[in-house]
């Protein structure tokens, strides 16, 4: 059974909906959720606060259905963008876990894939894609480490946006051939959410193959995570530890093998 | 020699309210089973899933189905569970969702498979007790589907 995560869990200020979902999420086997805060920077200069602290939300988290650890929390943040200049700044940035960049435009989509140091992009699914994927931008990405995000809540919520989802879908895996991709839940509310194996028979209909399908909730996704860790350190060597985090990471970090740390400080 | 194959699609309905769990019967499941296919693929999906498409036991107090269907179009009718939001029944809509567990070819496979699970929850489950009682009530209803029970089960929901 390997480790499958839900990458994305919309934050609500509503602390019981979030907690039922967590608690949803466990239950049907994901071992890791990131809860995704979303900014939007067109509407005048929103700014990006701290992430609230996983520890508040629990004294226990839940244990993982088929497994005995808890759940693993992280935190998300995702900038809807159509300007390249709006993503400048990076204090903040070292607060969350994983940084995603939802780019509306064909050039920040060019720019998002080759130079900004994001974890992962997000797809459009609510509406047509407003540009053509090219093979250059992806192929670019693909390199770096990069991963395409496909989100699947709003396509049980609606027909339409059902449509918008395959179509869009089928357009990135005729440029990426199916590879960096992940399909989370973009869940509000626990009864949106899906247990794994259905998300990766899911992925069938995006037309991502079988092996595919089950590697996008799988290790699409731990290496994400790893992608967002690696950027909290410095070129890939030194490690700073956060004290509420468990020692484990450290050690995670650590087993790293040298072909791979050389690979992340390149790609730096 | 032809054989005909199938699929046995053991799943778990997922409700936020555990009371509205015991209203579940299998026309319902079936009929939204069958709604759901028909609206994500079409004609084709609602022709091939009233072939040898039926549900075969529901454990209304665990929430446990089992759907079977042919071999050759199983993962159309599983591509299709996502996505249903509600099951209807006698007018009362419950919010639910299908939680796909375990494909198996027979019948025993999945019971193999469900035996297993139960022991798993009832990990998950009895640590949170309050009482005694709800204990040996949990207990009782999530051993009640062992291997050597399972045709009384079955003809009793059937």
């Amino acid at each position: 059974m390997a480790v499958f995560m839900d990458l994305n869990i919309t934050y609500t200020t509503d602390k019981k909906r979030l907690r039922s979902v967590i608690e949803t999420a466990a239950h049907l086997g994901y071992s890791t959720v990131a809860i995704n805060y979303v900014v939007d920077l067109q509407q005048k200069k929103q700014e990006i606060g701290k992430p609230k602290c996983v520890l508040e939300l629990f004294d226990t988290f839940p244990i993982v259905q088929g497994k005995s650890r808890p759940i693993k929390v992280l935190n998300r943040l995702t900038v809807v963008a159509s300007d390249p200049s709006h993503f400048r700044p990076n204090a903040e940035y070292k607060a969350y876990d994983l940084v995603a960049v939802y780019p509306t435009t064909e050039k920040l989509f060019h720019a998002a894939c080759m130079t900004f140091d994001v974890d992962i992009i997000c797809v459009a699914v609510i509406e047509k894609q407003p540009f053509f994927f090219k093979r250059s931008p992806i192929n670019g990405a693909i390199e770096r480490g990069v991963f395409f995000e496909i989100s699947y809540t709003p396509a049980i919520r609606d027909s339409t946006m059902r449509r918008y989802t395959i179509a869009n879908a089928i357009s990135l895996m005729e440029t990426c051939k199916g590879k960096n991709v992940i399909v989370t839940s973009g869940a509000e509310k626990p009864l949106e959410l899906r247990g794994p194996y259905d998300i990766a028979n899911l992925g069938l209909l995006f037309g991502l193959s079988e092996g595919d399908g089950k590697a996008a909730i799988s290790t699409n996704c731990r290496a994400v995570h790893l992608h967002g860790e690696t950027r909290k350190t410095a070129l890939g060597i030194v490690h700073s530890m956060k004290s509420e985090q468990p020692l484990t990471e450290r050690q995670e970090k650590e087993d790293v093998p040298a072909s791979k740390r050389a690979k992340i400080e390149m790609a730096q | 020699m032809v054989r005909l194959k199938s699929r046995y699609l053991l799943c778990e309905v997922c409700v936020s309210d555990r009371r509205n769990l015991s209203l579940l019967d299998d026309r319902a499941i079936y009929t939204a089973t069958k709604a759901a296919v028909a609206r994500a693929h079409g004609d084709y999906g609602a022709a091939l899933s009233s072939l040898g498409f039926s549900v075969k036991y529901l454990n209304a107090h665990t929430g446990i189905v089992f759907l079977r269907c042919r071999k050759s179009h199983y993962r159309l009718i599983w591509s299709a569970l996502p996505f249903i939001t509600s099951l209807e029944n006698r007018g009362q809509r419950v919010p639910c969702f299908l939680n796909c567990l375990h494909v198996g070819g027979t019948i025993r496979t999945c019971q193999k498979f469900l035996v297993r699970y139960n022991t798993q929850q009832l990990h998950r489950m009895l640590p949170l007790c309050q009482s005694e009682a709800e204990r040996s009530e949990i207990r009782k209803s999530v051993l009640s589907c062992t291997l050597k029970k399972e045709a009384d089960d079955e003809e009793e929901d059937e």
